[in-house]
């Protein structure tokens, strides 16, 4: 039955944000929105050297682009009073952490399907696409990280009345490391190839990073649900 | 009334941090039986059905359910378990039978079309079916909840004020409704209609503080409440 539970919370979420919109289109203006703000504000004096942030620009982009679809990971749960439905269900508590990490993989998946485009066009115009398949693996990877630790820290923070300001303070600190290796790859990526110094050894740390929070949520994800 | 235990409550107990808001409950309801929860407000009746329905863990005491205990075998529990309370567990974004559909999918229900068919009919909402929840009046939506506790076909059906905030109507089909389905499920009914719970109780059970004021098996009537609930059984004030 486990599978049958993932399919109908993910087709529930996704059938949710299909119909209210709430999500994406936020997450998509937003991250749109920063690199038009980005590229005129780099390129204002000429863009010299703009290649070494552009790696950066993008996952910070991405991960606060994330952050506003995490916040509402259990929005419907929360606003209606639906989460005892969803407690009272016989679900293994780890399937609703699945499904809800597979939705906010979605809207992250969606919004980049548009941003990295944007990306290319705005400033790496040239060799990007030579290193698309390496970009693409390297994209899943951190955003594998960025859902599995966001789910669970939401899920920590739904249950507190603050939910909307304590879930950036405890994910941003965390989602650190996992910034740097996306970052620092994307930039020698862009620069020098699949091939260049440390890209394996930094797709090799996001692999690790996604592991010890799969692994974590797991272990501790009914208690994070609450009673 | 000669059924095997079907609920088990055993010196329950629950605290919010240092505020204990239900002391040494006790209470069996026998398959097939049906107990009334009366009491004031913070008497601890929410309480006590959210420890039965998994929704809480007892700081004290346990809660048995035809033998199991949730805190070995939590699914088997919660598949035997509907509950139903003023707040409808639906999703207002999604239809009535999209709601259903995603109960129907989380409990396994089998063959979940011929099975909402059968309830939407039931609650006379299958004219209703494709629109979404937010669009329903609050009686629609109530019916609908009852649909959505009853999917499953659970043996235990846990209800929470069922009746607050329905209008008459909606309040007549429920009451038809839970007479229809009397001899179908054992029932733990926590209310504040006293005349109403009666009808249906053949257990009793107050609460006042947390603590048991009075528990009888039987049938009652609302004069048998005077000492323990006299505001509510229609015997003027509490001295």
């Amino acid at each position: 039955m486990g599978f049958r539970q993932y399919r109908a919370l993910v087709r529930k979420d996704l059938l949710s944000e299909l119909r209210t919109r709430e999500t994406v289109v936020a997450m998509f203006l937003f991250v749109v929105l920063a690199m038009v703000v980005f590229h005129y504000a780099f390129t204002a004096t000429g863009g010299g050297a703009l290649s070494f942030y552009t790696g950066g620009m993008l996952w910070v982009v991405f991960v606060f682009g994330a952050l506003l679809g995490l916040n509402r990971s259990f929005a419907h749960e929360k606003d209606e009073g639906v989460l005892d439905g969803l407690l009272l269900c016989p679900v293994d508590r780890v399937t609703i952490f699945l499904a809800k990490m597979t939705g906010n993989l979605i809207f992250l998946g969606l919004i980049q399907v548009v941003a990295v485009p944007v990306f290319a066009l705005f400033f790496a115009p040239h060799g990007m696409l030579a290193h698309l398949a390496a970009l693409l693996v390297l994209i899943a990877l951190a955003d594998l990280g960025i859902a599995a630790l966001g789910t669970l820290l939401a899920t920590i923070a739904m249950q507190t009345r603050a939910r909307d300001l304590l879930l950036p303070i405890v994910f941003l600190p965390l989602v650190i490391p996992l910034v740097i290796a996306a970052a620092s790859a994307t930039g020698a990526l862009l620069s020098g190839g699949a091939g260049a110094p440390g890209v394996l050894g930094r797709l090799l740390f996001l692999l690790v990073y996604d592991g010890v929070f799969l692994v974590l949520a797991y272990g501790t994800y009914d208690v994070a649900i609450g009673e | 009334m000669t059924g095997a235990a079907q609920i088990s409550a055993v010196g329950l107990g629950k605290a919010f941090g240092r505020r204990e808001v239900l002391h040494d409950v006790s209470f069996t309801v026998r398959r097939g039986g049906f107990l009334a929860l009366f009491g004031p407000n913070g008497a601890g009746k929410t309480t006590t059905l959210r420890l039965v329905a998994t929704l809480l863990r007892p700081s004290s005491g346990s809660v048995t359910l035809a033998g199991r205990d949730p805190r070995d075998e939590p699914a088997a529990v919660r598949r035997a378990i509907g509950f139903l309370s003023h707040n409808p567990l639906l999703y207002r974004d999604l239809t009535a039978q999209e709601n259903l559909r995603f109960y129907a999918d989380m409990y396994g229900v089998a063959e979940p079309a011929a099975r909402i068919d059968e309830l939407l009919d039931r609650v006379e909402l299958r004219h209703r079916r494709h629109d979404v929840v937010a669009t329903l009046s609050r009686g629609m939506v109530q019916r609908l909840a009852i649909a959505r506790a009853l999917l499953h076909r659970p043996a235990v059906l846990l209800l929470d004020e069922p009746h607050a905030g329905l209008d008459a109507h909606a309040a007549a089909l429920l009451d038809g409704l839970l007479a229809e389905i009397r001899d179908e499920h054992t029932f733990v009914m926590a209310t504040h209609d006293v005349r109403r719970g009666l009808e249906l109780a053949d257990q009793v059970l107050v609460l006042d503080g947390g603590r048991v004021a009075l528990q009888r098996d039987g049938r009652l009537e609302p004069g048998d409440l005077a000492d323990v609930y006299p505001e509510h059984a229609g015997l003027g004030a509490r001295a």
